[in-house]
């Protein structure tokens, strides 16, 4: 066999078992995509029959009519706002809350140490999501319904994020806090001035992961807000849904607007993401 | 530093809660109004508040699968608000649960002006709990065109009849005659006279109401009952599909639909006509749905005077006329419902129109038909649609279906405490 | 050993606010949850001790104890997923071009919102939508199939959908503990003659073990816990065929203010999270501690 027809084969051969793995992906890939991208036709066609058979995998008569109509039909600035908003002051106290916790974790020897840690990795075992009965109750006695600390505060500290910190912390050099140390600083100064400025990566991973977290919330929020004007965007979504049952293309159209802006930040910060993975995964 | 600060104080301000305090302020919840009604009851609002300075209206309309939940939410933190778009199931359980606060005092002096039949509807426990605001009642839309392939020549007037008609239809043309929403069958029990409950213990296993769901089940066997949805929980779409693609001969349904008829299925539209719906032997018309305003519990006792007022105006004369005529439904005040737009038909009168003075005949007739008093009835019908489906469609002897869902509700029933 | 301690005082500053916050919202509901199931909690009337009356009730309950086994079958989509997420993380572990888009497409359903998830997906699950379209056409059924309004399909539906937000998810999990096994051990077997048949399941599977133990909990307590969608597709319909036992709470403590039974129903499914998080830690206890 010259060598030029065993390239050939061999090439082929690559070529069959690349196409074959590239095939898998992309049968996979449509499952997951599709509906997003009906969603996305829907939305943007103006014309024929939505249930139609066949469906229209196409847009026909593409604009922006019905984008405009959900504008107009639900208060989808307010519902954008709420959820800026929320999302803004959740990444903010819980960034600061826990690494607040995380640093004494990673950095500090005290009494009660163990106790803690062990309290802490405990919450990762309770079942949160039963809790929202309870934690309604407390709200409503702390008379925080129908406000933003409502939906906030049960979301403010997490075990995951002050583990995640905590490994953060864990990064940097203890030579650094020494030196600082033997001239005298504070704890305070030393976490403040050093400490955070060094895991600024480790904070954007775990910022920009609470904020699409908090910006996707359906449940909490909707439990404890009641007025429409001030839902997030993903309780507002299916208040549209509600009331325009029958505008498909209204709905899909508020469906786009609202996950837009997760999926360009999270097309923008994959690396967080996996980032945030290999952290949780350690 | 400076920057810190803003940030600390920025985050702070983050957290206070808003607050809401007002002069006087009346908030009330509807329930699938928009975006239909946004002009509608934005102008009663604004009428309301030009007469009666110092009270601000506040109207919030939520999807209906939805609004028991925020009204629990809210009954809970305690900020109900001071009224609520209910309908009777809902209604009879919160009353019972005692999270409705009675109405009698506020609505007597407006009591004559409403229909009796609504009124009776909404008294629980020995008081009324609501001011009526729009009810619903069944008609029935026959395709002329099926019929007279059928040798059909006037609508239905009892059930037998329209059970009759459908095997009919089913013989000569080979559609399906009529849909009945099966998964409500207790509801075409009673209409029928027929008891689902008595003193707390099941009935639904006597002779008569064997005899009722073997016809339903000989109309079934010769394809008069549409197949599509037949025991589903709401199959309203699938039906009015049906009818609209001609498939279907008869169509009970809310004069709302024929106008969804005449915009989604103009050829059907043109050559359907209308009767009222057949009135059982209990004289209860079919379809029969009310909402109303309730004043749910923990609303401020001096509040109440002028939230009563504010609810009398809703539901008064003027404005429930106005709605019913833009809302395809029906009135519930003795004036309005006595309006010539619901008793005369116009000339060239359309389904839709013919449907409007049809349902108006039944609308003294209309009572919410429905199971009242029993906690998580929706298990025990659940055990019922069942038991009728298996019946109907000849998987059971009808009989021991039913048999053996009475079983099931009686073993259940003893167990609830009586109300 | 007053070096050891010196910094308690600012530790437990640093430490207080967090605390206190993980008391009030993940420690209490938990236990006064389980006190308040014993009892008949209600806003209008005095609290009183009622005992297993609620436990008792909600077991008599069809409602409850159908959506109780219905969250066990959601139990039967771990291995599925798992199995799933391993195969797409060693399908994406490579540099072929174009396979961050692949891993992208795969993570984008994790980071959609479920209440845009149950609308896209009721969509694909009408009658006349574009699942029933494709299954039509492949001649796989004759009529368009009521996904989501058959009570006997309803319930797969919905647990097709948690399996399709979830996939990711793990993907990326099992993809970062691939990315982590040293490569020489790989490439020694290679010069072995192993195949990759070989080399993935006697070098492969060994070293992912913990990764697919944290995986399988996890997995199992979020299929216990299931309801949100539930809440967005069907809302326990069609004839309650799609209650979960969480759900169950959902809707008895929300929607018709049934407050003990909902914490009885939330009581049983902690009871079974936590007994199985126990189970897992006691036999599976990690090797580095």
């Amino acid at each position: 066999m010259t060598s030029r027809s065993r390239s050939l084969k061999t090439h082929l051969q690559r070529f069959g078992q690349y196409a074959g793995h590239y095939a898998v992906l992309c049968a996979i890939a449509v499952v997951c995509v599709f509906p997003f991208w009906w969603t996305l036709v829907t939305a943007i066609s103006t014309e024929g029959n939505i249930f139609a058979f066949p469906p229209t995998f196409w847009p026909k008569a593409p604009s922006f009519d019905n984008f405009i109509e959900v504008f107009n039909a639900i208060p989808i600035w307010s519902f954008f706002k709420n959820s800026v908003l929320i999302a803004v002051f959740t990444v903010f106290w819980k960034l600061l809350l826990c690494s607040l916790a995380a640093y004494p974790l990673a950095r500090l020897k005290f009494r009660g140490r163990k106790l803690v840690f062990g309290l802490i990795l405990a919450t990762l075992v309770l079942p949160s999501e039963v809790n929202f009965l309870v934690n309604f109750i407390t709200i409503t006695q702390m008379s925080l319904v129908d406000t933003y600390t409502g939906v906030i505060l049960p979301n403010v500290v997490t075990a995951v994020a002050i583990l995640l910190l905590k490994q953060a912390f864990e990064e940097v050099p203890q030579d650094l806090i020494d030196a600082a140390r033997v001239d005298g600083a504070s704890e305070w100064v030393i976490f403040s001035r050093i400490m955070l400025p060094l895991i600024t990566p480790w904070l954007a991973t775990v910022g920009i992961l609470t904020a699409v977290e908090s910006w996707n919330e359906y449940i909490w929020p909707s439990i404890v807000m009641s007025k429409p004007d001030e839902f997030p965007l993903s309780v507002g979504v299916l208040y549209l849904r509600g009331t325009f049952g029958s505008s498909t293309r209204v709905i899909a159209a508020g469906t786009l607007i609202t996950i837009v802006p997760t999926l360009l930040a999270f097309l923008f910060t994959q690396r967080f993401f996996m980032r945030g993975m290999d952290g949780a995964v350690k | 530093m400076t920057i810190k600060r803003l940030l600390a104080v920025v985050a702070c301000a983050g957290l206070l809660a808003p607050q809401a305090w007002a002069a006087e302020k009346i908030e009330f919840w509807t329930f699938s109004m928009k975006p239909k009604f946004t002009p509608y009851f934005n102008a009663v609002v604004a009428r309301y508040e030009a007469q009666n300075p110092g009270v601000k209206i506040e109207w919030i309309d939520f999807p209906w699968d939805v609004i028991q939940t925020k009204l629990v939410t809210r009954i809970v933190a305690g900020t109900p608000p001071a009224l609520v778009s209910l309908n009777v199931p809902w209604a009879d359980e919160f009353a019972r649960d005692g999270l409705l606060t009675p109405v009698d005092g506020l609505i007597n002096e407006a009591r004559a002006s409403y229909i009796p039949s609504a009124l009776a509807d909404l008294r629980f426990k020995g008081g009324t709990y609501g001011f009526p605001m729009y009810s619903n009642v069944a008609v029935i839309a026959f395709n002329t065109a099926i019929f007279r392939q059928a040798g059909l020549t006037r609508g239905p007037a009892s059930l037998d009849e329209q059970l009759a008609f459908a095997r009919q239809i089913a013989q000569r043309t080979g559609k399906a005659g009529i849909a009945p929403a099966l998964s409500k069958i207790d509801g075409l029990f009673m209409q029928q006279g027929l008891s689902v409950i008595t003193g707390n213990r099941a009935v639904f296993n006597s002779p008569q109401h064997v005899a009722l769901v073997q016809k339903l089940a000989d109309t079934y066997k010769v394809g008069g009952l549409l197949k599509e949805s037949l025991f589903a929980e709401d199959n309203f779409p699938a039906v009015i599909d049906a009818y609209k693609g001609g498939r279907l001969g008869m169509l009970l349904a809310p004069p709302t639909a024929m106008q969804r008829i005449r915009g989604d299925a103009k050829d059907i539209y043109a050559i359907t006509d209308v009767a009222p719906a057949p009135l059982g032997p209990t004289g209860i018309a079919d379809g029969g749905w009310l909402v109303h305003f309730a004043i749910p519990k923990g609303v401020p006792a001096r509040q109440l005077p002028s939230v009563g007022k504010f609810a009398r105006f809703l539901t008064n004369d003027e404005n429930q006329l106005a709605f019913a005529r833009q809302a395809s439904v029906f009135p519930t005040t003795v004036k309005a419902a006595a309006d010539p737009f619901f008793l005369a038909t116009p000339q060239n009168a359309g389904a839709a129109e013919k449907a409007v003075a049809a349902g108006a005949m039944s609308m003294n007739h209309s009572r919410t038909l429905y199971v009242a008093g029993i906690d998580d009835y929706d298990e025990l019908r659940r055990s019922l649609v069942k038991a009728v489906e298996a019946g109907v469609t000849g998987k059971q002897d009808v009989k021991q279906a039913l048999d053996q869902a009475v079983a099931i509700w009686n073993k259940k029933l003893a167990t609830l405490p009586r109300h | 050993m007053k070096l050891a301690h010196r910094h308690t005082v600012q530790a437990w500053l640093f430490l207080t606010p967090a605390l206190l916050l993980l008391a009030a919202f993940s420690f209490w509901p938990v236990g006064y949850g389980s006190v308040l199931a014993f009892t008949d909690y209600s806003l209008i009337r005095e609290t009183r001790f009622v005992g297993l009356d609620n436990f008792r009730y909600i077991f008599n309950n069809e409602m409850f104890v159908s959506g109780l086994k219905n969250s066990l079958m959601f139990l039967l989509m771990v291995p599925f997923v798992q199995v799933g997420a391993i195969t797409l993380a060693v399908l994406v572990n490579n540099r072929l071009p174009g396979i961050r888009l692949f891993r992208a497409a795969f993570y984008v359903p994790v980071v959609t919102t479920v209440s845009v998830v149950g609308i896209m997906w009721g969509f694909m699950f009408h009658e006349q939508g574009a699942l029933n379209y494709v299954m039509m056409t492949l001649k796989l059924v004759n009529a368009p199939v009521g996904w989501l309004s058959n009570d006997s399909l309803a319930l797969f539906a919905v647990m097709f959908v948690t399996l399709w937000r979830g996939l990711g998810w793990y993907m990326v999990m099992y993809l970062a503990a691939l990315q982590s096994i040293p490569s020489d051990m790989q490439e020694a077997a290679m010069l072995d003659g192993a195949s990759r048949w070989q080399r993935f399941w006697k070098i492969t599977v060994p070293m992912l073990r913990p990764t697919i133990m944290l995986c399988s909990i996890l997995s199992v307590l979020a299929a216990l816990k299931a309801y949100q969608e539930v809440d967005v597709l069907t809302q326990g319909g069609p004839m309650n065929s799609t209650f979960t036992a969480l759900y169950y709470a959902y809707d008895q403590g929300l929607k018709h203010l049934k407050l003990p039974r909902a914490l009885a129903a939330s009581f049983v499914v902690s009871l079974f999270c936590i007994g199985i998080a126990l189970l897992c830690l006691r036999y599976l206890k990690p090797k580095h501690r």
